[in-house]
Protein backbone atom coordinates (compact mmCIF):
# COMPACT_ATOMS: atom_id res chain seq x y z
CA UNK A 1 0.00 0.00 0.00
CA UNK A 2 1.39 3.87 -0.41
CA UNK A 3 0.14 6.49 1.44
CA UNK A 4 1.18 9.61 -0.05
CA UNK A 5 2.90 12.08 1.92
CA UNK A 6 1.74 16.05 2.59
CA UNK A 7 3.30 18.94 2.44
CA UNK A 8 4.36 19.94 5.85
CA UNK A 9 2.43 22.92 7.32
CA UNK A 10 3.28 26.36 5.55
CA UNK A 11 3.26 29.73 6.95
CA UNK A 12 0.47 31.10 5.03
CA UNK A 13 -1.35 28.66 6.38
CA UNK A 14 -1.27 30.63 9.84
CA UNK A 15 -1.74 33.88 8.40
CA UNK A 16 -5.17 32.03 6.85
CA UNK A 17 -8.36 33.55 8.36
CA UNK A 18 -9.89 30.93 10.55
CA UNK A 19 -12.83 30.91 8.51
CA UNK A 20 -10.74 29.72 5.46
CA UNK A 21 -9.67 27.15 7.48
CA UNK A 22 -12.53 26.04 9.11
CA UNK A 23 -13.79 25.41 5.14
CA UNK A 24 -10.51 23.96 4.02
CA UNK A 25 -11.05 21.34 6.37
CA UNK A 26 -14.35 20.43 7.34
CA UNK A 27 -14.32 17.53 5.26
CA UNK A 28 -11.41 16.06 7.12
CA UNK A 29 -12.70 16.89 10.25
CA UNK A 30 -15.95 15.18 9.76
CA UNK A 31 -14.93 12.21 7.97
CA UNK A 32 -12.21 11.44 10.94
CA UNK A 33 -15.21 12.03 13.44
CA UNK A 34 -17.56 10.11 11.19
CA UNK A 35 -15.11 6.69 11.28
CA UNK A 36 -14.34 7.19 15.17
CA UNK A 37 -17.95 7.57 16.29
CA UNK A 38 -19.32 4.98 13.60
CA UNK A 39 -22.31 7.67 13.66
CA UNK A 40 -22.96 10.71 11.20
CA UNK A 41 -25.05 12.83 13.35
CA UNK A 42 -22.89 12.36 16.35
CA UNK A 43 -19.86 13.56 14.12
CA UNK A 44 -22.01 16.20 12.90
CA UNK A 45 -22.30 17.86 16.75
CA UNK A 46 -18.30 16.71 17.55
CA UNK A 47 -17.91 18.33 14.27
CA UNK A 48 -19.37 21.82 15.36
CA UNK A 49 -18.01 21.37 18.85
CA UNK A 50 -14.47 20.54 17.51
CA UNK A 51 -14.68 24.22 15.38
CA UNK A 52 -15.99 26.26 18.45
CA UNK A 53 -13.11 24.74 20.88
CA UNK A 54 -10.94 25.53 17.57
CA UNK A 55 -11.81 29.11 17.31
CA UNK A 56 -11.69 29.54 20.83
CA UNK A 57 -8.10 28.84 20.96
CA UNK A 58 -7.32 29.90 17.62
CA UNK A 59 -4.73 32.41 18.45
CA UNK A 60 -2.81 29.24 19.97
CA UNK A 61 -2.20 27.94 16.79
CA UNK A 62 0.95 27.81 15.82
CA UNK A 63 1.62 26.69 12.23
CA UNK A 64 5.47 26.05 12.66
CA UNK A 65 4.42 23.15 15.04
CA UNK A 66 2.08 21.12 12.69
CA UNK A 67 -0.65 22.12 9.97
CA UNK A 68 -4.03 23.37 11.16
CA UNK A 69 -5.46 19.99 10.00
CA UNK A 70 -3.68 17.97 12.00
CA UNK A 71 -4.38 20.69 14.90
CA UNK A 72 -7.81 20.09 14.09
CA UNK A 73 -7.95 16.65 14.40
CA UNK A 74 -6.21 16.87 17.77
CA UNK A 75 -9.31 18.96 19.01
CA UNK A 76 -11.64 16.83 17.35
CA UNK A 77 -10.06 13.80 19.03
CA UNK A 78 -9.84 15.25 22.33
CA UNK A 79 -13.57 16.33 21.81
CA UNK A 80 -14.29 12.60 20.85
CA UNK A 81 -13.19 11.01 24.00
CA UNK A 82 -14.34 13.46 26.13
CA UNK A 83 -17.86 12.50 24.47
CA UNK A 84 -16.73 8.57 24.79
CA UNK A 85 -16.40 9.41 28.30
CA UNK A 86 -19.48 10.82 29.10
CA UNK A 87 -21.38 8.59 26.97
CA UNK A 88 -19.75 5.38 29.35
CA UNK A 89 -20.18 7.50 32.15
CA UNK A 90 -23.89 7.69 31.26
CA UNK A 91 -24.20 4.38 30.81
CA UNK A 92 -22.70 3.49 34.25
CA UNK A 93 -25.23 5.32 35.85
CA UNK A 94 -27.83 4.13 33.55
CA UNK A 95 -26.73 0.12 34.50
CA UNK A 96 -27.13 1.22 38.33
CA UNK A 97 -30.37 2.33 38.18
CA UNK A 98 -31.67 -0.87 35.61
CA UNK A 99 -32.57 1.21 32.93
CA UNK A 100 -31.75 -0.75 30.02
CA UNK A 101 -31.06 2.02 27.61
CA UNK A 102 -27.94 2.77 26.42
CA UNK A 103 -26.19 3.89 23.41
CA UNK A 104 -26.72 1.73 19.93
CA UNK A 105 -23.47 1.43 18.30
CA UNK A 106 -25.09 2.87 15.41
CA UNK A 107 -27.87 0.74 14.81
CA UNK A 108 -30.15 3.51 13.54
CA UNK A 109 -27.88 5.42 12.57
CA UNK A 110 -27.03 6.13 8.69
CA UNK A 111 -24.09 4.00 7.34
CA UNK A 112 -20.30 5.71 7.73
CA UNK A 113 -20.24 6.70 4.11
CA UNK A 114 -23.15 6.59 1.59
CA UNK A 115 -20.78 5.12 -1.27
CA UNK A 116 -19.02 2.25 1.03
CA UNK A 117 -20.10 -1.55 0.04
CA UNK A 118 -21.80 -3.50 2.77
CA UNK A 119 -19.00 -5.65 3.20
CA UNK A 120 -16.68 -2.89 4.14
CA UNK A 121 -19.25 -0.79 6.06
CA UNK A 122 -19.54 -3.76 8.00
CA UNK A 123 -16.17 -4.83 8.35
CA UNK A 124 -15.32 -1.12 9.47
CA UNK A 125 -17.74 -0.96 12.36
CA UNK A 126 -16.54 -4.27 13.78
CA UNK A 127 -12.74 -2.72 14.20
CA UNK A 128 -12.21 -0.89 17.42
CA UNK A 129 -12.50 2.99 17.26
CA UNK A 130 -8.50 3.14 18.11
CA UNK A 131 -8.31 1.03 15.25
CA UNK A 132 -10.87 2.86 12.92
CA UNK A 133 -9.16 6.44 13.70
CA UNK A 134 -5.52 5.03 12.53
CA UNK A 135 -7.07 4.63 9.20
CA UNK A 136 -9.42 7.21 9.36
CA UNK A 137 -6.13 9.51 9.58
CA UNK A 138 -3.90 7.45 7.14
CA UNK A 139 -5.79 6.59 4.19
CA UNK A 140 -9.03 9.02 4.34
CA UNK A 141 -7.18 12.00 4.85
CA UNK A 142 -3.67 10.12 3.91
CA UNK A 143 -1.67 12.03 6.71
CA UNK A 144 2.02 11.12 6.44
CA UNK A 145 3.24 8.81 9.55
CA UNK A 146 4.47 11.94 11.89
CA UNK A 147 1.15 13.87 10.80
CA UNK A 148 -1.12 10.80 12.56
CA UNK A 149 1.64 9.79 15.60
CA UNK A 150 1.49 13.78 16.48
CA UNK A 151 -2.45 13.37 16.52
CA UNK A 152 -2.70 10.20 18.00
CA UNK A 153 0.05 11.01 20.50
CA UNK A 154 1.96 8.48 19.84
CA UNK A 155 5.22 7.54 17.88
CA UNK A 156 5.07 7.39 13.96
CA UNK A 157 6.16 3.83 14.29
CA UNK A 158 3.79 2.67 17.10
CA UNK A 159 1.17 4.52 14.30
CA UNK A 160 2.53 1.61 11.60
CA UNK A 161 2.36 -1.37 13.60
CA UNK A 162 -1.32 -0.27 14.83
CA UNK A 163 -1.99 1.04 10.78
CA UNK A 164 -0.81 -2.50 9.35
CA UNK A 165 -2.89 -5.02 11.95
CA UNK A 166 -5.95 -2.01 11.96
CA UNK A 167 -6.26 -3.21 7.66
CA UNK A 168 -5.45 -6.47 8.04
CA UNK A 169 -7.92 -7.17 10.74
CA UNK A 170 -10.21 -5.17 8.18
CA UNK A 171 -9.30 -7.04 5.63
CA UNK A 172 -10.10 -10.31 7.25
CA UNK A 173 -13.39 -9.15 8.06
CA UNK A 174 -14.65 -8.09 4.63
CA UNK A 175 -13.53 -11.79 3.47
CA UNK A 176 -15.65 -12.95 6.15
CA UNK A 177 -18.59 -10.67 5.26
CA UNK A 178 -18.27 -11.48 1.81
CA UNK B 1 -4.66 -5.47 2.31
CA UNK B 2 -5.86 -5.00 -1.47
CA UNK B 3 -5.59 -1.52 -3.13
CA UNK B 4 -9.40 -1.53 -4.01
CA UNK B 5 -10.54 -1.57 -0.63
CA UNK B 6 -8.30 1.60 0.34
CA UNK B 7 -9.36 2.95 -3.03
CA UNK B 8 -12.73 2.73 -1.89
CA UNK B 9 -12.36 3.81 1.50
CA UNK B 10 -10.97 7.04 -0.18
CA UNK B 11 -13.52 7.46 -2.76
CA UNK B 12 -16.59 7.22 -0.25
CA UNK B 13 -15.03 9.96 2.56
CA UNK B 14 -18.16 11.12 4.03
CA UNK B 15 -18.43 14.77 3.42
CA UNK B 16 -19.79 17.24 5.76
CA UNK B 17 -23.29 17.63 5.25
CA UNK B 18 -24.76 21.46 4.60
CA UNK B 19 -26.15 21.81 7.34
CA UNK B 20 -22.75 21.39 9.63
CA UNK B 21 -21.32 23.86 7.13
CA UNK B 22 -23.46 26.22 7.91
CA UNK B 23 -23.20 25.95 11.72
CA UNK B 24 -19.52 26.43 11.04
CA UNK B 25 -19.80 29.22 9.00
CA UNK B 26 -21.61 30.78 11.25
CA UNK B 27 -18.93 30.06 14.11
CA UNK B 28 -16.28 32.17 11.75
CA UNK B 29 -18.52 34.96 11.09
CA UNK B 30 -18.44 35.73 14.67
CA UNK B 31 -14.66 35.35 14.82
CA UNK B 32 -13.20 38.52 15.28
CA UNK B 33 -16.52 39.35 17.62
CA UNK B 34 -15.88 36.97 20.04
CA UNK B 35 -12.13 37.45 20.03
CA UNK B 36 -11.24 37.95 23.59
CA UNK B 37 -8.93 40.78 24.51
CA UNK B 38 -7.01 39.00 26.78
CA UNK B 39 -6.55 36.35 23.85
CA UNK B 40 -4.55 39.15 21.86
CA UNK B 41 -2.49 39.91 24.87
CA UNK B 42 -1.95 36.13 26.15
CA UNK B 43 1.92 35.54 26.34
CA UNK B 44 2.33 31.51 25.72
CA UNK B 45 5.50 29.67 26.94
CA UNK B 46 6.29 27.79 24.02
CA UNK B 47 9.80 25.48 24.76
CA UNK B 48 11.18 27.92 22.48
CA UNK B 49 11.25 30.65 24.82
CA UNK B 50 11.98 28.73 27.70
CA UNK B 51 14.78 27.57 25.96
CA UNK B 52 15.28 31.24 25.34
CA UNK B 53 15.10 32.30 28.77
CA UNK B 54 17.42 29.67 30.53
CA UNK B 55 20.72 31.49 29.11
CA UNK B 56 19.04 34.94 29.62
CA UNK B 57 18.71 33.96 33.45
CA UNK B 58 22.27 33.14 33.19
CA UNK B 59 23.38 36.19 31.54
CA UNK B 60 21.62 38.39 34.20
CA UNK B 61 22.57 36.24 37.32
CA UNK B 62 26.41 37.00 36.10
CA UNK B 63 25.71 40.83 34.71
CA UNK B 64 24.29 41.19 38.66
CA UNK B 65 27.29 39.57 39.96
CA UNK B 66 29.32 41.73 38.11
CA UNK B 67 27.64 45.35 39.03
CA UNK B 68 27.25 44.17 42.84
CA UNK B 69 30.68 42.26 43.02
CA UNK B 70 32.43 45.54 41.36
CA UNK B 71 31.17 48.03 43.15
CA UNK B 72 31.64 46.47 46.52
CA UNK B 73 35.15 46.05 45.13
CA UNK B 74 34.80 49.60 44.51
CA UNK B 75 33.92 50.67 48.10
CA UNK B 76 36.46 48.23 49.91
CA UNK B 77 39.06 50.24 47.82
CA UNK B 78 38.22 53.49 49.43
CA UNK B 79 37.97 52.43 52.75
CA UNK B 80 41.85 51.05 51.77
CA UNK B 81 42.63 54.28 51.12
CA UNK B 82 41.34 56.11 54.01
CA UNK B 83 43.47 53.60 56.01
CA UNK B 84 46.67 54.05 54.17
CA UNK B 85 49.45 53.63 51.34
CA UNK B 86 48.82 50.98 49.06
CA UNK B 87 51.67 48.66 50.02
CA UNK B 88 51.48 45.08 49.83
CA UNK B 89 49.81 44.29 53.57
CA UNK B 90 48.65 41.02 54.62
CA UNK B 91 46.08 40.48 57.44
CA UNK B 92 47.75 37.20 59.14
CA UNK B 93 46.33 34.71 60.92
CA UNK B 94 47.06 35.85 64.40
CA UNK B 95 45.62 39.43 63.60
CA UNK B 96 42.21 38.03 63.13
CA UNK B 97 42.25 35.94 65.72
CA UNK B 98 42.85 39.19 68.23
CA UNK B 99 40.38 41.21 66.30
CA UNK B 100 38.06 41.61 69.71
CA UNK B 101 36.36 44.35 71.14
CA UNK B 102 38.35 47.60 72.54
CA UNK B 103 36.58 47.27 75.44
CA UNK B 104 37.23 44.37 76.81
CA UNK B 105 40.39 42.92 78.40
CA UNK B 106 43.35 42.44 76.84
CA UNK B 107 43.22 38.55 75.22
CA UNK B 108 40.01 40.47 73.28
CA UNK B 109 41.37 42.99 71.50
CA UNK B 110 39.73 45.22 69.11
CA UNK B 111 39.68 45.15 65.37
CA UNK B 112 42.62 45.29 63.83
CA UNK B 113 42.81 47.24 60.46
CA UNK B 114 44.91 45.86 57.41
CA UNK B 115 47.43 48.70 57.79
CA UNK B 116 49.62 50.01 60.12
CA UNK B 117 49.12 53.64 59.62
CA UNK B 118 45.14 52.44 60.62
CA UNK B 119 45.91 51.45 63.31
CA UNK B 120 43.08 52.55 66.29
CA UNK B 121 44.51 54.88 68.32
CA UNK B 122 44.62 54.62 72.16
CA UNK B 123 41.49 56.44 73.96
CA UNK B 124 42.26 60.09 75.41
CA UNK B 125 41.25 60.71 78.81
CA UNK B 126 41.40 57.55 79.59
CA UNK B 127 43.82 55.31 81.24
CA UNK B 128 45.03 52.00 78.64
CA UNK B 129 47.89 49.56 78.70
CA UNK B 130 48.65 49.86 75.06
CA UNK B 131 50.83 47.25 73.41
CA UNK B 132 50.91 46.40 69.87
CA UNK B 133 52.73 44.10 67.69
CA UNK B 134 54.43 44.41 63.98
CA UNK B 135 55.96 41.97 61.88
CA UNK B 136 58.14 42.93 59.19
CA UNK B 137 59.78 41.28 56.57
CA UNK B 138 63.10 43.17 55.21
CA UNK B 139 64.96 41.85 52.46
CA UNK B 140 68.26 40.96 53.20
CA UNK B 141 70.92 41.12 55.86
CA UNK B 142 71.85 44.52 55.37
CA UNK B 143 68.59 45.79 55.24
CA UNK B 144 67.74 44.32 58.40
CA UNK B 145 70.66 45.82 60.21
CA UNK B 146 69.68 49.77 59.00
CA UNK B 147 65.87 48.53 60.20
CA UNK B 148 67.05 48.11 63.54
CA UNK B 149 69.16 50.73 63.33
CA UNK B 150 65.91 53.28 62.44
CA UNK B 151 63.60 51.47 64.55
CA UNK B 152 66.08 52.87 67.85
CA UNK B 153 66.16 56.57 66.07
CA UNK B 154 62.37 56.10 65.34
CA UNK B 155 61.82 55.58 69.31
CA UNK B 156 63.89 58.36 70.42
CA UNK B 157 62.76 60.69 68.42
CA UNK B 158 59.29 59.67 70.11
CA UNK B 159 60.72 60.39 73.55
CA UNK B 160 60.91 56.95 73.61
CA UNK B 161 63.15 54.37 74.31
CA UNK B 162 64.45 50.58 73.78
CA UNK B 163 63.43 48.07 76.55
CA UNK B 164 65.17 44.98 75.33
CA UNK B 165 66.90 44.16 71.72
CA UNK B 166 67.68 41.02 70.00
CA UNK B 167 69.90 40.89 66.90
CA UNK B 168 70.74 37.86 64.83
CA UNK B 169 72.22 38.11 61.54
CA UNK B 170 74.16 35.47 60.11
CA UNK B 171 76.06 35.43 57.20
CA UNK B 172 73.40 32.96 56.23
CA UNK B 173 70.33 31.79 57.22
CA UNK B 174 67.33 33.84 58.39
CA UNK B 175 68.09 37.12 60.47
CA UNK B 176 66.21 38.25 62.77
CA UNK B 177 65.49 41.07 64.94
CA UNK B 178 63.24 41.18 68.15
CA UNK B 179 62.91 45.35 69.53
CA UNK B 180 60.88 45.84 72.40
CA UNK B 181 60.39 50.19 72.22
CA UNK B 182 58.56 51.97 74.76
CA UNK B 183 57.08 55.31 73.58
CA UNK B 184 54.34 57.25 75.07
CA UNK B 185 51.01 56.26 74.05
CA UNK B 186 50.13 59.57 72.78
CA UNK B 187 52.87 59.13 69.78
CA UNK B 188 52.11 55.34 69.15
CA UNK B 189 50.10 55.85 66.18
CA UNK B 190 53.17 58.21 64.53
CA UNK B 191 55.86 55.59 65.87
CA UNK B 192 53.66 52.36 64.44
CA UNK B 193 53.41 54.41 60.93
CA UNK B 194 56.78 54.92 60.63
CA UNK B 195 58.22 51.67 61.86
CA UNK B 196 55.96 49.85 59.53
CA UNK B 197 57.33 51.99 56.50
CA UNK B 198 61.11 49.79 57.40
CA UNK B 199 59.60 47.00 55.44
CA UNK B 200 56.90 44.76 54.10
CA UNK B 201 53.83 44.03 57.02
CA UNK B 202 53.43 40.30 57.50
CA UNK B 203 51.37 40.89 60.68
CA UNK B 204 50.36 43.26 62.98
CA UNK B 205 48.08 42.64 66.22
CA UNK B 206 47.86 44.95 68.89
CA UNK B 207 46.31 44.83 72.39
CA UNK B 208 44.70 47.53 74.99
CA UNK B 209 43.90 47.03 78.45
CA UNK B 210 41.41 49.64 80.43
CA UNK B 211 43.61 50.69 83.46
CA UNK B 212 40.88 53.50 84.44
CA UNK B 213 38.59 50.89 86.97
CA UNK B 214 42.31 50.18 88.73
CA UNK B 215 42.95 53.87 89.12
CA UNK B 216 40.04 55.19 90.06
CA UNK B 217 40.12 52.10 92.51
CA UNK B 218 43.48 52.83 93.66
CA UNK B 219 42.31 56.95 94.45
CA UNK B 220 39.37 56.00 96.46
CA UNK B 221 41.77 53.52 98.74
CA UNK B 222 43.66 56.40 99.03
CA UNK B 223 41.04 58.89 99.83
CA UNK B 224 39.70 56.42 102.48
CA UNK B 225 43.33 55.90 103.98
CA UNK B 226 43.44 59.64 104.36
CA UNK B 227 40.30 59.72 105.65
CA UNK B 228 41.19 57.21 108.21
CA UNK B 229 44.71 58.61 108.93
CA UNK B 230 42.64 62.09 109.52
CA UNK B 231 40.44 60.36 112.19
CA UNK B 232 43.90 58.50 114.16
CA UNK B 233 45.36 61.96 114.37
CA UNK B 234 42.33 63.97 115.59
CA UNK B 235 41.86 60.88 118.46
CA UNK B 236 45.60 60.70 119.06
CA UNK B 237 44.84 64.63 120.28
CA UNK B 238 42.53 63.69 122.98
CA UNK B 239 43.91 63.77 126.54
CA UNK B 240 41.66 61.12 127.88
CA UNK B 241 43.00 58.41 126.09
CA UNK B 242 44.80 55.77 128.47
CA UNK B 243 48.50 54.61 127.40
CA UNK B 244 47.28 51.36 126.09
CA UNK B 245 44.51 52.89 123.86
CA UNK B 246 46.98 55.55 122.34
CA UNK B 247 49.63 52.73 121.75
CA UNK B 248 46.76 50.94 119.96
CA UNK B 249 45.79 53.95 117.66
CA UNK B 250 49.39 54.91 116.93
CA UNK B 251 50.08 51.81 115.63
CA UNK B 252 46.64 52.09 113.27
CA UNK B 253 47.88 55.41 112.45
CA UNK B 254 51.52 53.94 111.46
CA UNK B 255 49.69 51.30 109.11
CA UNK B 256 47.52 53.56 107.36
CA UNK B 257 50.38 55.65 106.51
CA UNK B 258 52.10 52.71 105.26
CA UNK B 259 49.51 51.45 102.89
CA UNK B 260 48.89 55.05 101.75
CA UNK B 261 52.44 55.13 101.01
CA UNK B 262 52.10 51.62 98.87
CA UNK B 263 48.62 52.85 96.98
CA UNK B 264 50.35 55.74 96.13
CA UNK B 265 52.86 54.14 94.97
CA UNK B 266 51.07 51.74 92.70
CA UNK B 267 48.96 54.90 91.32
CA UNK B 268 52.04 56.53 90.34
CA UNK B 269 52.84 52.65 88.43
CA UNK B 270 49.43 53.02 86.89
CA UNK B 271 49.51 55.94 85.30
CA UNK B 272 52.88 55.24 84.21
CA UNK B 273 52.02 52.46 82.65
CA UNK B 274 49.34 54.42 80.98
CA UNK B 275 51.47 56.88 79.59
CA UNK B 276 53.34 54.57 77.68
CA UNK B 277 52.53 52.04 75.10
CA UNK B 278 54.96 48.84 74.30
CA UNK B 279 55.55 47.76 70.60
CA UNK B 280 56.97 44.69 70.29
CA UNK B 281 58.66 44.87 66.57
CA UNK B 282 59.79 41.88 65.10
CA UNK B 283 62.01 41.91 61.43
CA UNK B 284 62.99 39.41 60.01
CA UNK B 285 64.54 38.32 56.35
CA UNK B 286 62.57 35.05 55.75
CA UNK B 287 60.54 35.50 53.10
CA UNK B 288 56.84 35.47 53.98
CA UNK B 289 54.16 35.14 51.17
CA UNK B 290 51.85 37.93 51.69
CA UNK B 291 48.36 37.46 50.78
CA UNK B 292 47.27 40.55 49.60
CA UNK B 293 44.03 42.44 51.38
CA UNK B 294 40.99 42.21 49.74
CA UNK B 295 42.48 39.85 46.68
CA UNK B 296 41.60 40.39 42.56
CA UNK B 297 38.45 43.10 41.75
CA UNK B 298 37.25 39.66 40.45
CA UNK B 299 36.95 38.26 44.53
CA UNK B 300 33.72 40.13 44.32
CA UNK B 301 32.44 38.87 41.36
CA UNK B 302 33.27 35.82 42.73
CA UNK B 303 31.99 36.09 45.71
CA UNK B 304 28.22 36.74 44.54
CA UNK B 305 28.08 34.25 41.81
CA UNK B 306 29.18 31.94 44.39
CA UNK B 307 26.17 33.18 46.79
CA UNK B 308 24.25 32.75 43.60
CA UNK B 309 24.90 29.29 42.89
CA UNK B 310 23.93 28.01 46.46
CA UNK B 311 20.83 30.51 46.55
CA UNK B 312 19.92 28.34 43.38
CA UNK B 313 21.67 24.75 45.17
CA UNK B 314 19.24 25.76 48.09
CA UNK B 315 15.79 26.77 45.98
CA UNK B 316 16.99 23.38 43.97
CA UNK B 317 16.71 21.30 47.45
CA UNK B 318 13.57 22.63 48.99
CA UNK B 319 12.02 22.75 45.68
CA UNK B 320 13.48 19.81 44.14
CA UNK B 321 11.61 17.19 45.96
CA UNK B 322 8.02 19.05 45.39
CA UNK B 323 9.28 19.04 41.40
CA UNK B 324 9.98 15.03 41.35
CA UNK B 325 6.85 14.39 43.31
CA UNK B 326 4.68 16.93 40.65
CA UNK B 327 6.28 15.25 37.96
CA UNK B 328 5.85 11.61 39.47
CA UNK B 329 2.12 13.18 39.91
CA UNK B 330 1.94 14.47 36.47
CA UNK B 331 3.53 11.11 34.96
CA UNK B 332 1.20 8.81 36.81
CA UNK B 333 -2.08 10.75 35.46
CA UNK B 334 -0.97 10.81 31.82
CA UNK B 335 -0.44 7.24 31.78
CA UNK B 336 -3.62 6.99 33.06
CA UNK B 337 -5.33 9.15 31.45
CA UNK B 338 -3.54 6.88 28.29
CA UNK B 339 -4.70 4.31 29.81
CA UNK B 340 -8.50 5.04 29.63
CA UNK B 341 -8.56 6.33 26.10
CA UNK B 342 -7.31 3.35 24.89
CA UNK B 343 -9.90 1.36 26.50
CA UNK B 344 -12.50 3.78 25.28
CA UNK B 345 -11.15 3.60 21.77
CA UNK B 346 -11.37 -0.38 22.04
CA UNK B 347 -14.60 -0.37 23.36
CA UNK B 348 -15.98 1.88 20.75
Amino acid sequence: MTLPRRQPASVAEQAASFAATAEEHLDDVYAYLVYLTRDRSLAEDLAADTFEKALKHWRRFDASRGSARTWLCQIARTTALDWFRAEERRRRREERAAVPERFEDGGLSPGLSPGLSPELEAALRELSAGEREVIALRVLLELDGDEAARVLGISPTAVSTRLSRALKKLEEKVSIHV
Amino acid sequence: MSETLLNEIRATKPEAPSALRERVRALSVQEHAREPFLDRLRFTWGWRRLALAVPATVVVAFAAAGVIGLSRDGARDQVSAVGGGDTAVTSSTFEQAQAEDSAAPKAASPALPSRATGIVPPATGQLQRYEAELRLQVDDVEALSTATKRAQQIARSHDGSIASLQYDAPSEGVGTAQITLRVPTARVQSAMAQLSQLGTIVGQRYGIDDLQAQADSLQSQIEATQRQIAQLVSRLQSTTLSDAERAVLQSRLSNARTKLTGLREELRGTNAEARTATIYLTMTTEEIQAVPVGGGRLDGVKDVLAWEAIALLYALVVVGPFLIVGVIVWLMLRLRRRHVETRLLEQN
